[in-house]
């Protein structure tokens, strides 16, 4: 009797790790996933953050923090990542955005069996979401609340400092040339209002559309944020505004820059480019 | 009964070559498998879902057939645009027929992504439109009471590839900028591995492609002596051009819908087998299909491996490639003409 129900409880499937990513599939592996491939810098450093990068075998060019993550091997950029060298890493499963890696990888992957995982963010209530999500992938469930809980705490006392303030217009510069600014769907908008400005393009469409310079002068921008991307590195082209002496931002030399990776990016740093954020916007609330 | 032996021993070495470049891009890539490694996947004498026959199967291989195909395909389809037009210059890209195509993949892309056959048929069919248009174009602006004169063709290949690069910039301005990478990144010319169902498909096309092209070499080599020649030889030269241009176009129109525009190809590949075989057509558009393979995949196998684990985008090596020729072709061997 014993020994039959030993054969029925191993004729059955071994329990099986079932998680649904963002895009609303539900992937079933065979268990927890042990080798992990980030292709987005925001889940690699969320996984670090949350004490799980022993299970991240292979991360991007892009992943440049922390500092230890550019010690994992790397599978190329975002756009085209090297399909052998991830099939060499023999990932269980692979962590992806829609926004930044490409359709094609996708199914590329798709058809090499390997699970992949798709991370869809651009409000700052799914940076909880992420972090719980990657917390129960790389079985780190314990830290997700106490980093979750650390990153809402900061972001509420930089948006209390700054609530009562009145609010000035703000274009925030993604990119200069083309001129690329956060449209409605973009987490940078809710930050912008939550640290007390009032973003000049909250409504335009989609997440990061191009915008027309003189669209933006005519809406004559309070405060002036050009995102640096990367260590310095980038053109935040500082000149091409300085040129625009009768936009008041201009006028008031209220032309700021701040870390584009700290605003950008869904993982623990964006409550240090929230903070960032809200200092340029109310320079007097944080004296 | 020469020239049949001649194509036989041209077809046997290009394809000899053709093997040694398969092999050796089946030996490297960015996992670095040991050769033995890659002999015992190929030979069978690995476990089907061990990491090193999944590179080889399911990476590797089908990218090989991929480059070339595309290379082939392009090949052919500068051998056709250089009969049709008598002008030695004329290719897919310098007559702006790579940037109509493009233009009419990005609108079929818009429709969603390169998937399965449905998705490939689609993609291959707004390509030949906008092929058949940038051709048409170029023909009708190019053509005078004297004929094709060489200048005004490359001119007018150059003007209308820049007026429907003009439209694909239109098109990447309001796409969302999650998808410009990936526009951007196709737009460069890439090979990857498609799935294989999706790879027959554009094989199909292409060979139908190839079909109106070398079903008229014989034709084609009448056509070289002028049309009036031609006419008195029994060849029907407005009809000979049709079916030419339409296999060219859609040669040109399969490899833009898996590939991207992938410049230079149908140049450097035609011009280097006439040093060699002469300018027999019945020799040349075979030898072409090899050749232009041959072509690619070495250019692919250098893209996927200089920078490894990232890579470089296959139509900026041709581009690096074809620009020089070009000018060295029109500099020593043209310059009368022009």
């Amino acid at each position: 009797m014993l020994a039959l129900a030993l054969l029925a409880a191993g004729a059955l499937p071994s329990p099986a790790f079932t998680i649904a990513d963002m895009s609303g599939r539900s992937l079933t592996l065979h268990e927890a996933p042990r080798r992990i491939i980030s292709l987005v810098p925001s889940a690699t450093e969320l996984i670090f953050a949350l004490g799980g990068q022993d299970r991240l075998v292979g991360v991007t060019d892009f992943c440049d923090w922390p500092a230890a993550a550019k010690q994992k091997p790397s599978v190329g950029g975002m756009i085209s990542p090297s399909l052998e060298t991830i099939v060499t890493l023999r990932p269980d499963l692979v962590i992806a955005t829609d926004s930044g890696n490409r359709q094609e990888t996708f199914a590329q992957l798709g058809r090499l069996h390997i699970p992949v995982f798709l991370i869809h963010a651009n409000r700052l209530a799914a940076v909880k979401d992420v972090t719980t999500r990657l917390g129960a992938l790389t079985g780190r469930e314990t830290a997700v609340g106490p980093l979750v809980d650390r990153f809402d705490a900061r972001i509420r006392a930089v948006a209390a400092a700054v609530s009562a303030a009145p609010r000035p217009r703000v274009l925030y510069v993604l990119w200069p040339e083309p001129l690329i600014v956060p449209g409605r769907d973009a987490i940078v908008t809710e930050l912008i209002g939550l640290a007390g400005g009032e973003s000049i393009t909250a409504n335009e469409r989609s997440d990061y559309p191009r915008y027309s310079i003189e669209a933006a002068v005519a809406r004559a921008p309070e405060v002036i944020i050009l995102a640096r991307h990367g260590t310095g590195s980038g053109p935040i082209a500082r000149d091409q505004w300085d040129r625009l002496v009768s936009v008041p931002a201009v006028k008031a030399g209220r032309v700021h820059a701040v870390d584009g990776n700290l605003m950008h990016r869904y993982g623990p740093r964006l409550a240090d480019g929230f903070e960032q954020l809200a200092r340029a916007i109310h320079p007097e609330a944080f004296r | 009964m020469i020239e049949r032996r001649r194509l036989v021993l041209v077809l046997i070495s290009l394809a000899a070559a053709l093997a040694a470049a398969v092999a050796a891009a089946t030996l490297l890539g960015s996992a670095r498998l040991s050769p033995s490694d890659v002999l015992a996947v190929l030979t069978g004498h690995a476990d089907a879902s061990a990491t090193e026959s999944v590179v080889i199967w399911g990476v590797r291989l089908p990218r090989i057939a991929a480059a070339a195909l595309a290379g082939g395909a392009l090949a052919v389809a500068g051998a056709g645009f250089q009969a049709l037009t008598r002008n030695p210059l004329a290719e897919p890209s310098v007559l702006g027929v790579s940037s109509g195509a493009a233009l009419g993949v990005v609108i079929g892309q818009l429709m969603g992504p390169a998937a399965g056959v449905a998705d490939a048929v689609r993609l291959t069919m707004f390509g030949f439109a906008g092929a058949l248009a940038a051709g048409l174009a170029v023909y009708f602006i190019a053509t005078t009471s004297a004929g094709l004169p060489v200048q005004t063709l490359l001119l007018a290949g150059v003007i209308v590839g820049m007026f429907f690069a003009a439209a694909i910039t239109v098109i990447t301005s309001l796409v969302d900028i999650n998808r410009l990478g990936g526009i951007v990144h196709w737009l460069l010319g890439n090979v990857s591995a498609i799935p294989p169902r999706a790879l027959a498909v554009f094989a199909l096309l292409g060979a139908v492609g190839f079909w109106l092209i070398a079903g008229q070499a014989r034709q084609l080599n009448v056509l070289a002596l002028g049309e009036e020649a031609a006419l008195q030889l029994g060849v029907n030269a407005e009809r000979l051009k049709l079916r030419v241009f339409v296999g060219s176009a859609l040669l040109t129109a399969c490899v833009v819908a898996f590939a991207g525009p992938i410049g230079f190809v149908g140049l450097i590949v035609p011009h280097s087998l006439r040093m060699v075989v002469g300018p027999d057509n019945r020799l040349l558009v075979p030898g072409a299909l090899l050749g232009g393979a041959i072509f690619l995949l070495v250019a692919d196998t250098l893209a996927r491996n200089v920078v490894a684990p990232a890579e470089l985008s296959v139509g900026v090596l041709t581009s690096l490639c074809g620009a020089p020729f070009f000018i060295y072709l029109l500099r020593t061997r043209y310059r009368g003409g022009l």
